[in-house]
């Protein structure tokens, strides 16, 4: 089944066109690795998903299960249950990490006609996977990314990811800046998602992250386009020979 | 009474209307300063002076009353109506009025209320005064002075309510000497909303030696509205003077400050947040000056403001005037509108916009609001702050 199917996209920011005719399916349950060579438009396609206010769609569509997502704002692609990991996350001084957390999830709860929960409720399942990530307790009480080292701005992405139970899930450039012990944690939480149902979109540049999130496709994205299109063998390809090979080939 | 009639008068002439001596002191320097401020004057160059001085109003008898026994300091109209047993206070006349203030309406309001508010706060006392106004169409003058003890750490909280004060004009102000080796904290909350008066709040701070004051106004409320802040700073003397401003329709109001740095090694850290909706006009027009015999000084000045609507305005200016080299000192202004980019990440995590911009107005606020280290206080300002926002924006 296709959870999200990107189709002909053509997108720009600011003057510049990024995005020319993109397609893209994403398969239930699958991991799919989009690879490419810098200003490919790698990061462009995951803010297109997810609706952010730099790009200007020209044209295509983008369908999740089905539904088109192009016009709905970004609050509501996210109850959808798609969900972006930033490259770099902003820092929000003042707001409170939980109450961040427990407005969001209750959010999207309130979206799939679920109770809300309660302040004691949210703390117990947040402490939970704050252990599960090795994260300090202050996560709770802290500002949202204020003075967060690299490996804790990524790791709250992820327990928000944990939180949030999206469907569709994107990590653009996940792995940047973690060390080894961050890294293998970050894709333990990553792991404990894939359940046979949710789909990810790993955005990335080098093929480190894929030691520890298996791809099941590798996407080669270049000039605004998916180039190539095969299976996890493709990276060590990728690592021999770069890019230019794999455009050349087309 | 109309405030604007007395333009132009000689001492003599304003002596004879005030039925007052024209030896007066403050008087004196009310008349030496030219009389009544307009909007040439440096205090009050962003703010409308005129029209409030312009406006009629019932001038009010300050007889004293019987000061009932009560958890807080009331004073009702500028007189005491309540007060904490075994605190002293009382009235008397001022006799450490400032020689320089830059405020003119600092002296004319020591001229017009000769027996001041004299309280003595002492050991290490938690204080509350409200102050409680219940006539409109008045001037509500006042002055308060206070003292503390060396070496004893006092805070005061500051409140202010009004039941019937529409189109009234309050002018009140502290003079503080904050004793050597002391700390005083001084948190006023003022949250009047919607009663179409003005308030006009000067100022003066004396901090000793050694001593430390934290000056935290929460402005939240009030259509015009101005503190003017002077504050002198002795050897190794500190000041943390933090103003928070939220402000919305047509309002205008800001603070006019200078703190000034008398000796060596005193320090200064004066922060401004402003968030401004409607056609508000915000005012932060701050000076710091370190003074010849004020060597190793450390200040820093900074405002920050937020524009949630296009009308909104922010007159901000941070100066500092420096005669020394031997110093550490720093400002800066910023002007914007929520981030953009805060924003998208709220919503990309399924916030709503609207909610998502009230959460990032709050957290603005929040950052000054997390100082306070009374969680019962901190909590009612967080509350107030709420209300006043949230019933704008709903």
């Amino acid at each position: 089944m296709i959870t999200l199917d990107i189709q002909n996209l053509e997108a720009k920011i600011g003057d510049k066109q990024i995005l020319k005719g993109l397609n893209l399916q994403l398969e239930e349950g699958k991991v799919h690795a989009i690879m490419g060579p810098n200003g490919a438009g790698k990061s462009t396609l995951s803010k297109a998903i997810v609706g952010h206010y730099d790009i200007e769609v020209l044209g295509g569509d983008i369908l999740f299960k089905g539904k088109s997502i192009k016009d709905m704002e970004p609050e509501e692609r996210a109850k959808e249950g798609i969900f972006l990991s930033f490259q770099n996350p902003v820092e929000i001084p003042g707001v409170n990490n939980a109450y961040f957390l427990r407005t969001a999830l209750n959010a999207k709860r309130v979206h799939e006609g679920k109770e809300e929960l309660n302040a004691a409720q949210f703390l117990r399942l947040m402490k939970g996977h704050l252990e599960e990530l090795g994260m300090k307790p202050d996560m709770i009480s802290r500002s949202l990314n204020e003075g967060f080292s690299g490996g804790e701005k990524k790791r709250n992405e992820i327990l928000q990811m944990l939180i949030l139970e999206p469907e569709v899930i994107i990590l653009d450039e996940i792995d940047s800046g973690l060390d080894i012990d961050a890294l293998r944690a970050v894709s333990e939480g990553i792991n404990k998602m894939k359940d046979g149902k949710r789909s990810f979109l790993v955005i990335t540049h080098y093929s480190r992250i894929l030691d520890y999130i298996e791809p099941d496709y590798i996407h080669v994205l270049k000039d605004g386009q998916i180039v190539k299109t095969a299976g996890a063998e493709l990276v060590a390809q990728l690592e021999e020979e770069g890019y230019d090979s794999i455009v050349n080939e087309q | 009474m109309r405030l604007s009639d007395f333009k132009n008068q000689s001492l003599e002439e304003l002596a004879s209307k005030f039925d007052i001596s024209p030896n007066n002191k403050a008087l004196k320097k009310f008349v030496e300063m030219g009389g009544l401020p307009s909007k040439k004057s440096e205090a009050y160059r962003y703010f409308d002076v005129e029209s409030l001085l312009d406006g009629e109003y019932e001038s009010l008898d300050y007889t004293q009353k019987v000061i009932t026994e009560g958890e807080e300091i009331v004073i009702e109209n500028g007189v005491i109506i309540s007060a904490p047993q075994g605190l002293r206070i009382y009235y008397e006349s001022c006799e450490q009025i400032d020689n320089n203030h830059f405020d003119p309406l600092y002296y004319l309001s020591h001229a017009l209320y000769p027996r001041t508010i004299k309280i003595e706060v002492d050991g290490d006392a938690e204080l509350k005064i409200v102050h409680r106004f219940t006539k409109s169409y008045a001037i509500i003058n006042y002055r308060i002075v206070l003292f503390n003890q060396a070496n004893r750490h006092s805070t005061i909280y500051e409140h202010f309510e009004g039941e019937l004060v529409q189109n009234s004009l309050v002018m009140y102000g502290y003079d503080m000497h904050i004793a050597q080796d002391s700390s005083f904290r001084v948190v006023k909350v003022q949250t009047m909303q919607n009663q179409n008066y003005s308030m006009l709040a000067s100022h003066k701070i004396n901090i000793a030696r050694q001593a430390s004051c934290m000056f935290k106004s929460f402005d939240l409320g009030g259509d015009h509205a101005l503190q003017l802040l002077k504050i002198e700073l002795d050897e190794h003397a500190h000041i943390d003077a933090q103003h928070l401003l939220y402000l919305n329709a047509e309002a205008k109001r800001g603070t006019v400050s200078q703190i000034i740095h008398k000796r060596q090694n005193s320090t200064s850290n004066q922060e401004a947040k402003n968030i401004l909706d409607g056609a508000s006009r915000g005012i932060f027009d701050a000076l710091i000056k370190v003074e010849h015999s004020a060597k190793y000084t450390k200040a820093i000045q900074n405002s920050k403001a937020i524009l949630l609507h296009e009308k909104a305005y922010m007159v901000s200016k941070p100066q500092l005037e420096i005669y020394i080299d031997e110093l550490e000192a720093s400002h800066g202004s910023t002007t914007g509108q929520l981030d953009p980019q805060q924003l998208f990440y709220l919503q990309s995590r399924g916030i709503p916009a609207v909610e998502a911009r009230k959460m990032l107005v709050i957290a603005f606020a929040n950052t000054m609001m997390e100082t306070i280290r009374d969680s019962r206080h901190q909590e009612l300002i967080r509350n107030e702050f709420d209300k006043v926002f949230y019933s704008k924006e709903n």
